[in-house]
């Protein structure tokens, strides 16, 4: 599957801060890819290079094949995608009405139908001003001003931050409507379960650096809590093996967690003769988790 | 272009028409005080001898009400009250919405950071055209209202040169509202590194030129150059000192152009 989305050893400092460091992502053609990371991780540095709000320190990065450090191909990239960031702070000033003729003006693809569509579902009062919005309502017409673009790519940055469970489940299907109408959607979200919901492929960011890029599909499938019991005393090094991402040994029990080669370290545990073998699907919040610790 | 530019407009049209009331404030004060001053120098050039000698342009105020509008308006307040209002139309844009954080949906939008930039100034010029223009109308009808005939001719010329070369002030605000941190605090230290010396310099130098004297600081008596001499014709103009502003002008926004390209939002 092609990517519409590329970066090549992207880094970005503020001072002695280093925010992104060498960043290889790419994020593949109609796919709904989320990108993980704790609070500080680079997610949003990474999303604004991409927007072209922020330079590069130094790397590269292509959206459609087009440079985001280039000032005209940043202007065909924002012809062409849509970007909601964190922050989803609009001129107060305006009227919902007025922000959205504002908005619909610069793009020519601008979707009437999905317009009048998520302002009957979200219940947006076209002359309220957006100050008298409640930080709900605000999120909503953010998202309403970046879906109705008619754009290939959506980038979205906690894209259901504020929002109240039905909303947040509204706006989950409505992302899911917009891939199968062919855009593709870059998002990124604390919210673990909206990942696991949605999105088939996962980039995973700590300390600037990427920790995981893989199809959602093969994260289920191949990462495995492994936890064996054995007669005797085992030690951790017994299980330093490919595909062991972290393991702790407690006298005759061994746990630990694999993202491959599970059949593998299951016929290792064999071997050394464990009593007994568990093998259990892991969640994308532990998986997180491992790879958030493994980091520090 | 159009949305640009009618937000730029929303953005700054309470300043504008604040600017508006300031100017009726000043223009309908100098129209209305005009026949009190000129009973006050008749009186002080009668009774005072030495009144020539220290106020030497006082028969031209009585005399001329040309002299007096040019001198009270073009060469003192209403020039002021222009520049300061030039400079404030120029604050805000991204810098602002850097700090009240819409700054990530606009540059969302397929705009480049220059044409946010051009939509701004031109708004802010447009501004300034219209702030002169009103306030030249305004004293035009509050000088009929009070029977005094005056040169249209010459508000037109010392208005255009007024606009033509405070066009400066549109651009050092802009520079000056994405250098300085602070929405309030930009405003500040721009009065304070600008207009300040601007103030201290025009005063300093309208003294020095009743008294026959000329130094060096009155090469950098910006409101001078503004102003022009009373009588302003094609070749009275003061060409150099209108070629050094555009100058300044076009380096203060080039600079303007290139931070505006560098900044992180």
């Amino acid at each position: 599957m092609p990517s519409v989305i590329e970066t090549h050893d992207l880094r970005k400092n503020y001072g002695s801060h280093q925010a992104v460091r060498g960043l290889n992502l790419q994020v593949p053609s109609g796919s709904i890819c989320a990108f993980l990371g704790q609070n500080g991780a680079g997610k949003s540095s990474t999303l604004r290079m991409l927007f072209g709000m922020a330079r590069p320190t130094s790397g590269s990065g292509q959206i459609f094949g087009l440079r985001i450090d280039n000032e005209q191909d940043s202007l065909r990239i924002r012809q062409r995608a849509a970007f909601v960031a964190e922050d989803k702070r609009l001129y107060d000033y305006m009227t919902v009405a007025q922000i959205i003729r504002f908005t619909r003006s610069f793009f020519p693809n601008w979707r009437s139908d999905l317009e009048a569509r998520l302002l009957d579902q979200f219940e947006l009062p076209l002359d309220r001003r957006i100050r008298k919005l409640s930080k709900g309502m605000r999120t909503k017409l953010a998202l309403l001003l970046g879906f109705a673009r008619g754009s290939e790519l959506l980038i979205l940055d906690e894209p259901t931050e504020g929002l109240d469970p039905v909303a947040i489940e509204e706006v989950l299907q409505i992302i899911v409507s917009l891939v199968s109408d062919g855009a593709t959607i870059f998002f990124s979200s604390h919210q673990i379960a909206e990942v696991e919901q949605i999105a088939d492929h996962v980039l995973m960011i700590h300390r600037g650096q990427l920790v995981l890029d893989a199809p959602m599909d093969q994260v289920k499938d191949q990462y495995r809590h492994v936890q064996a019991v054995f007669p005797d005393l085992v030690s951790e090094q017994d299980f330093r093996l490919p595909g062991v991402e972290r393991v702790s040994a407690d006298g005759r029990i061994v746990t630990l967690v694999a993202s491959c080669n599970v059949d593998a370290i299951i016929s290792h545990a064999r071997r050394m003769h464990a009593d007994s073998i568990d093998v259990l699907p892991v969640s994308l919040k532990e998986i997180f988790l491992e790879k958030v610790r493994a980091g520090k | 272009m159009k949305m640009l530019l009618l937000k730029a407009w929303t953005e700054t049209r309470v300043r504008f028409f604040s600017s508006l009331l300031a100017a009726v404030v000043v223009c309908l004060y100098h129209v209305t005080q005009h026949a009190w001053l000129v009973t006050m120098w008749t009186h002080t050039l009668a009774n005072d001898p030495k009144a020539l000698t220290h106020f030497p342009w006082m028969p031209l105020g009585i005399s001329s009400y040309n002299w007096y509008l040019w001198h009270y308006l073009f060469d003192n307040y209403l020039q002021q009250i222009w520049v300061l209002f030039a400079v404030l139309f120029a604050f805000g844009g991204l810098a602002r919405e850097k700090l009240n954080g819409t700054a990530p949906f606009s540059l969302g939008l397929p705009i480049s950071r220059k044409r946010w930039l051009l939509s701004r100034l031109l708004i802010a010029f447009i501004e300034s055209i219209a702030l002169a223009v009103f306030a030249i109308a305004f004293t035009a009808i509050a000088s009929i209202a009070i029977h005094q005939t005056f040169s249209v001719t010459g508000l037109i010329l010392h208005t255009t040169l007024m606009v033509a070369t405070g066009i400066f002030f549109i651009a050092f605000g802009d520079l000056c509202s994405s250098l300085f941190p602070g929405e309030y605090l930009a405003i500040i230290l721009t009065l304070l590194i600008f207009g300040t010396p601007y103030l201290i310099v025009q005063t300093y130098e309208q003294h020095m030129r009743v008294l026959g004297r000329g130094d060096w600081l009155r090469n950098i008596d910006l409101a001078h150059i503004m102003a022009g001499p009373w009588q302003l014709t094609w070749t009275t103009l003061p060409w150099l000192g209108m070629a050094i502003m555009w100058t300044m002008t076009a380096l203060l926004l080039i600079a303007a152009i290139k931070h505006g390209d560098r900044v992180d939002y």
